[in-house]
């Protein structure tokens, strides 16, 4: 990832004064600021959200971007992101009425942010879905392990799981249409899973990995 | 009549298609890719379906997930829209194979006009005049007789080339003699064929097109003329109907062979009939559009037919329920392509998020767009952010209108080519009637973003 020392020296205007070298140094602000909250934020959201942990601090260059969970804000936030994700799976589920989307989507509201601590395995197609025959809660998954297939006029599209996990609850019937992109299975992130839940110790030793 | 229409495009003419499903009463499903979920035609759909991801091949050019798509919603017919699969006689096929209708030409139909060349001679046959050329030119001495015969200026065209590329102009027998052997060795090179034709040079030409509807039952109107001369890199910008290249017997004459061809060549559903018009007023076919065209509205404009929905009618097997007689254009209609570009930096496309939009209204006016404030426009698909389009009942007004309207419309956010139109529209040469298809490209645009911007 470029750093703001790689912004190229060259651009600064030979001889110029001290006027637009501030204005140089105040573009490869903003530039630097763009990257980080282009490429990197997203990153790091993730990682503050599986991780557990209350804060993560990076240095990039030049730059240094901390984030902080406040520990009361994530009771809300979760319920909000529990409630859009309910909305998108009734919009998503082929025939269902388009009108509240089209009032919540031409009348904007600030974007919710995704849950922590869960994923979901997605449609890779459009088509019918049929979850794989042994899937039950609770069973741990890899990162690209068959969760099911998803039937595009007679073909079938693997459904894969996009983290290592647990597989949590199903968002989609068997024979269901779906739709490219759609929500499947929850897929619950190891860390997030309470330690009286059964299975719950052998996820100490997946941890390190996520 | 259909009961449920997958409409599987995006942008200005999915919207287009969803009103025309619903006020002839047929649900309509919107298949939009991961890029267009926000978009306009999805939003207002009273069921919209995501098919891929916003790489159109896996999207809106993949059969599969557009007929998947259609299967799951219970769709029992599919609209294309223009571009991406619409002429498509591959697609067309599979899509019949699934027991769904296609919302155009048959696959049968579209194969029989896939080939330019091929469409050439069949509508030439018909008795359409086609550009006249030679056939493969034996020799040097060959070559000189054949364009003798045509008349100078002519084309040197490698027979295995395509889109221009190889092609030689020359105004003189000298000048064919000493660009001959060159031609040949280019052409060995470039395309492993030294095989050469020549073909008459059209110079300051008028794009005029002729826009037709065939029914299953034979029966065949046309709707008149549009004028596409206002062109950028073979971009249409403005169109406008009638063509004041064409005198109202001339007009008359080539909308009713055009019709007579298409017809007797056996072709069905809505198309275009495109020709180069030179500066003699001589028309000669150039190809066929099997689809609904970018620029329809002027004609609704000039006829009151909803030419989405007449589409709609003949694919579901209904009689065109109208004749010729009934089709009477009035007045005079001018479409303005609203594009997401800059045209003060070579037309590069923006992408970006439009902030105010504000469509303009008055006697006349029409605004089809998928534009709304906040809308993100994806960096993956065509700049066209809608169509301007007036009426009026002759052309003075029309312009007029346009320009009234033209200043009106807000589009803030993004960079569009709004001043670019309303120069054009300024300049004696289009209050002429004068545009020919290479003005634009010839003098440049800068003059005109230059005045655009005073």
């Amino acid at each position: 990832m470029p750093t703001r020392e790689d912004a190229p020296a060259g651009e600064a205007p030979a001889g110029g004064g001290a006027d637009s070298r501030a204005s140089l140094q105040t573009r490869r602000n903003h530039e630097a600021i763009a990257r980080l909250a282009d490429d990197l934020l997203p990153a790091l959201i993730a990682k503050l959200a599986s991780s557990g942990l209350g804060e993560i601090e990076v240095r990039e260059g030049g730059w240094k971007a901390r984030l902080r969970m406040p520990a009361v804000a994530a009771v809300p936030a979760a319920r909000a992101a529990e409630s859009h994700a309910a909305h998108g799976t009734a919009r998503a589920a082929a025939g269902h009425s388009r009108t509240e989307d089209r009032d919540r989507r031409l009348r904007p509201e600030p974007e919710v942010v995704e849950e922590p601590g869960r994923v979901a395995a997605k449609s890779p197609a459009v088509g019918i879905y049929s979850p794989r025959r042994d899937l039950v809660v609770g069973m741990r998954v890899r990162a690209g392990d068959r969760i099911g297939s998803v039937n595009v006029l007679g073909v079938g599209q693997d459904v894969v799981s996009p983290v290592d996990g647990v597989v949590g609850s199903s968002l989609a019937e068997a024979g269901e249409a779906v739709e490219y992109g759609q929500d499947l299975v929850r897929i619950e992130l190891p860390e997030r899973i309470p330690a009286t839940e059964p299975g719950a110790p052998a996820q100490v030793a997946v941890a390190g990995k996520a | 009549m259909f009961t449920k229409i997958l409409i599987a495009n995006r942008g200005e003419i999915a919207l287009r298609v969803l009103r025309a499903c619903r006020t002839l009463g047929v649900g309509a499903v919107v298949a939009y890719s991961e890029a267009d979920r926000d978009s306009l035609a999805a939003q207002l759909a009273d069921e919209a379906i995501c098919i891929g991801p916003a790489d159109a091949k896996h999207s809106y050019l993949s059969a599969p997930a557009i007929i998947s798509a259609a299967v799951v919603t219970g769709c029992d017919a599919i609209h294309p829209g223009y571009g991406f699969l619409s002429e498509d006689e591959g697609f067309a096929d599979v899509v019949r194979a699934h027991d769904l209708a296609f919302i155009g030409p048959s696959a049968e139909v579209l194969e029989r006009f896939a080939s330019k060349e091929a469409t050439r001679r069949l509508l030439g046959a018909q008795g359409l005049p086609t550009i006249p050329g030679s056939g493969m030119l034996r020799d040097e001495a060959h070559a000189l007789e054949e364009a003798e015969s045509i008349g100078y200026p002519v084309l040197i065209k490698p027979s295995a080339g395509g889109g221009g590329k190889g092609m030689r102009l020359v105004r003189t027998p000298r000048e064919l003699e000493s660009a001959f052997k060159v031609s040949r060795s280019e052409a060995k090179a470039g395309f492993g064929d030294d095989a050469l034709y020549l073909e008459k040079y059209l110079d300051d030409t008028r794009h005029v097109e002729i826009q037709v509807a065939v029914d299953r039952f034979g029966n065949a109107i046309h709707m008149g003329d549009r004028d596409c001369s206002v062109q950028r890199r073979h971009q249409k910008i403005i169109e406008e109907a009638p063509s004041p290249a064409l005198s109202d017997a001339a007009r008359q004459e080539l909308a009713e062979r055009a019709l007579r061809a298409v017809a007797a060549a056996g072709y069905e559903n809505l198309g275009t009939l495109e020709f180069l018009v030179d500066s003699k007023g001589d028309a000669y076919f150039i190809e066929i559009n099997c689809r609904v065209q970018v620029e329809h509205p002027i004609t609704e404009l000039l006829t009151g037919i909803d030419m989405v929905a007449l589409q709609i009618r003949i694919a579901a097997g209904e009689p065109l329920g109208i004749t010729q007689a009934d089709v009477v254009p009035r007045g005079h209609a001018i479409e303005f392509r609203i594009l997401a570009e800059d045209p003060a930096k070579d037309f590069r496309p923006q992408a970006g998020q439009v902030g105010a939009y504000l469509a303009p209204g008055g006697p006349g006016v029409r605004m089809d767009s998928h534009m709304y404030p906040g809308y993100d426009i994806p960096p993956y698909y065509d700049s066209l952010l809608g169509k301007l389009c007036v009426w009026a009942p002759d052309r003075n007004q029309a312009i007029a209108r346009g320009d009234a309207a033209l200043r009106e419309l807000l589009v803030d956010g993004v960079v569009t080519n709004i001043d670019l139109h309303r120069a054009i529209l300024a300049n004696q040469v289009f209050i002429d009637g004068k545009v020919t298809t290479n003005l634009l490209d010839r003098v440049g645009s800068a003059p005109f973003v230059a005045a655009g911007n005073r």
